[in-house]
């Protein structure tokens, strides 16, 4: 298994290298071509995550454990592991990272040197987090991704970009405390946090300190990760911090980072602790009231990264949903989300740029009449719009129609219906954004756009096929992955 | 009941009351940050007091370390988005950022 080991590593030490050479090299040499550098990381990351799932699944293995630098196996500290689950969001990681950087060409043009060291922490934070098997080291990864989106919101240094930050620093380090403070609980009962050490069988009915404080653990690390990922009772921070940033960055927060800080924490409190009923209750709680408040709060915003900022909240509950089944088929369709919600909000958020670097404004009252003018643009963002709300064929509409089967199979149909019925709510909300921004009149100052040219072209028109070739594909890929026994 | 563990518990709940109880109560961008870090060396004590209950010292004092570097560092951070907002308000009132509602 020696490159399945190489594979592994190389998910940590190529940013790592990346950072190096950022910082050896001749400043200007590497402001002209920080973008090959970048873009390289992020094409390899992708080829490393499709390399290593063709060896895992040519050697039959369902995961496959490591270390980096040799480290050895400590009681409570594990290696990294490497699962089906964990290659599909690193592959998810890889491909927001690419559209980040085809962005950036564009809009960033000071500091290119920071953001190169920056989004290169971040992907070792993304990589490491969904790599690691015990809590602790989740945590300590988790910091990093948050430390560095920090940075990346306040980067600019302008005012809206510095209050978002500090929003968002301050709910974010409550979520820290949290998520610390249940894990030292858990500690308190058996003495390491890896996964496999952890599970139901603590929770005895013994009436004993250490039982009632697991629970309460849990209650700590469900609000923790809640926070992270943007869920409604604790959603504020997010569309300031996501409508403060660069675009080139708010599409790294909105697509991955709240996936995979937020959701991949709940994923992994599911597999720990997903056949308690109160667990699940509370998760499809959290869910059905994200789906239904965020897509009414996006409905009444007049930005444009506001709206999808709001739609990002709508979604994670879907996600939510999927994983409080607990069941095969509700995993399933939540991990098929997340990798759809990559793709068609990356989009939302690449015509974001385009517009914003032709039109130079993203108030959508502003706007009207882009359709003609920008035609791709208008077609990927009415293909990600279709996608959001779940219309065959795309992408969008498999995963959502996974996630509904699976509330309707766990006798969750009430539920289910409520998700169903939200969809209606997110067309709604993207019907008035599209009616606005591509129909309509012209305004007079827009009478001169023209169609965006260049990397960010490229990244729109790479996104809607995958959006469209996903989504086409997904019953072959769905039988094919049950063939090979992964489902 | 009333042993060393319940004892330390209800300490670290106080702690953690009191430094979010710091949080809400002012507006000065800096009382925010010593409240963020009240509550978090409350969080640090359930760590030590963790390796004491379940017998693993050594473990607690890699955990401990690893999340006081993390602590530091987060409030580095917080400091220098502070200082930032201060060049451009002229003060630490945290009422004055009105830029973004919602």
């Amino acid at each position: 298994m020696n490159y399945l080991n190489y594979a592994g590593e190389a998910f940590l030490l190529i940013p790592l290298s990346a950072i190096f050479l950022n910082n050896i090299c001749n400043k200007r040499f590497i402001e002209k071509h920080f973008h090959i550098l970048t873009g390289a990381v992020a094409l390899l990351q992708m080829i490393a995550a499709v390399f290593a799932f063709y060896i895992m699944d040519a050697n039959q293995m369902l995961n496959f454990d490591f270390s980096v630098f040799g480290s050895s196996k400590i009681t409570g500290i594990e290696l990294f592991d490497i699962n089906p689950v964990s290659l599909v969001f690193l592959f998810c990681i890889g491909m927001v990272a690419f559209v980040s950087v085809m962005i950036s060409i564009r809009t960033i043009d000071v500091k290119k040197g920071s953001y190169v060291n920056l989004l290169m922490t971040l992907l070792i934070g993304m990589n490491g987090m969904v790599m690691v098997s015990d809590l602790f080291s989740l945590y300590v990864f988790l910091d990093v991704i948050g430390i560095s989106s920090f940075v990346m919101i306040a980067m600019f240094r302008s005012r809206k970009g510095l209050e978002g930050s500090i929003k968002y620093l301050i709910i974010s380090e409550i979520a820290s405390i949290f998520i610390l403070m249940g894990l030292s609980f858990i500690s308190m009962k058996t003495g390491s946090l890896s996964f496999k050490d952890i599970g139901r069988n603590l929770l005895t009915n013994t009436f004993e300190l250490q039982t009632i404080l697991i629970y309460a653990a849990i209650i700590l690390m469900i609000a923790g990760f809640s926070i992270k990922a943007g869920i409604v009772p604790f959603h504020s921070w997010l569309p300031d911090a996501h409508q403060s940033a660069d675009t080139s960055i708010s599409v790294l927060l909105s697509g991955i980072v709240i996936k995979i800080a937020g959701i991949y924490g709940i994923y992994v409190l599911t597999n720990i602790f997903g056949g308690i009923k109160a667990y699940q209750v509370s998760l499809a709680g959290l869910g059905i009231i994200s789906v239904v408040v965020g897509a009414l709060l996006a409905a009444c915003q007049s930005h444009f990264k506001r709206i999808v900022a709001y739609s990002s909240v709508s979604q994670m509950g879907y996600i939510l949903l999927g994983l409080s089944t607990g069941s095969t088929l509700g995993i399933v369709g939540a991990v098929a989300h997340v990798f759809s919600h990559a793709a068609f909000k990356s989009t939302l958020f690449t015509n974001a740029a385009a517009i914003h670097e032709q039109t130079g404004t993203l108030e959508i009252d502003e706007m009207g009449g882009l359709q003609s003018r920008m035609p791709v643009t208008a077609f990927s963002s009415t293909i990600a719009f279709l996608s959001t709300a779940g219309i065959p064929p795309f992408a969008g509409f498999w995963s959502k129609l996974l996630i509904v089967m699976a509330l309707w199979g766990s006798g969750n149909q009430i539920l289910a219906g409520f998700a169903l019925c939200a969809s209606i709510l997110t067309s709604a909300y993207f019907l008035r954004l599209q009616k606005k921004v591509f129909f309509g009149k012209t305004p007079e100052h827009l009478s001169s756009v023209t169609e965006v040219t260049g990397s960010i072209k490229f990244a729109e028109i790479l996104l809607t096929a995958v959006t469209c070739i996903v989504g086409v594909l997904f019953p072959l890929i769905i039988i094919f992955l049950h063939s090979r026994g992964l489902i | 009941m009333l042993n060393f563990q319940t004892i330390m518990l209800f300490v670290g709940f106080l702690m953690i009351i009191a430094g979010c109880y710091c949080m809400i109560r002012t507006y000065h961008m800096l009382k925010i940050i010593i409240g963020i870090e009240v509550a978090m060396k409350a969080v640090t004590m359930f760590l030590i007091l963790a390796g004491y209950m379940n017998g693993h010292m050594g473990l607690a004092q890699a955990y401990v370390i690893t999340a006081i570097v993390i602590e530091v560092i987060v409030a580095v951070v917080f400091a220098g988005v502070t200082i930032g907002l201060y060049k451009k308000y002229g003060n630490m009132d945290i009422r004055n950022l009105t830029e973004l509602k919602g």
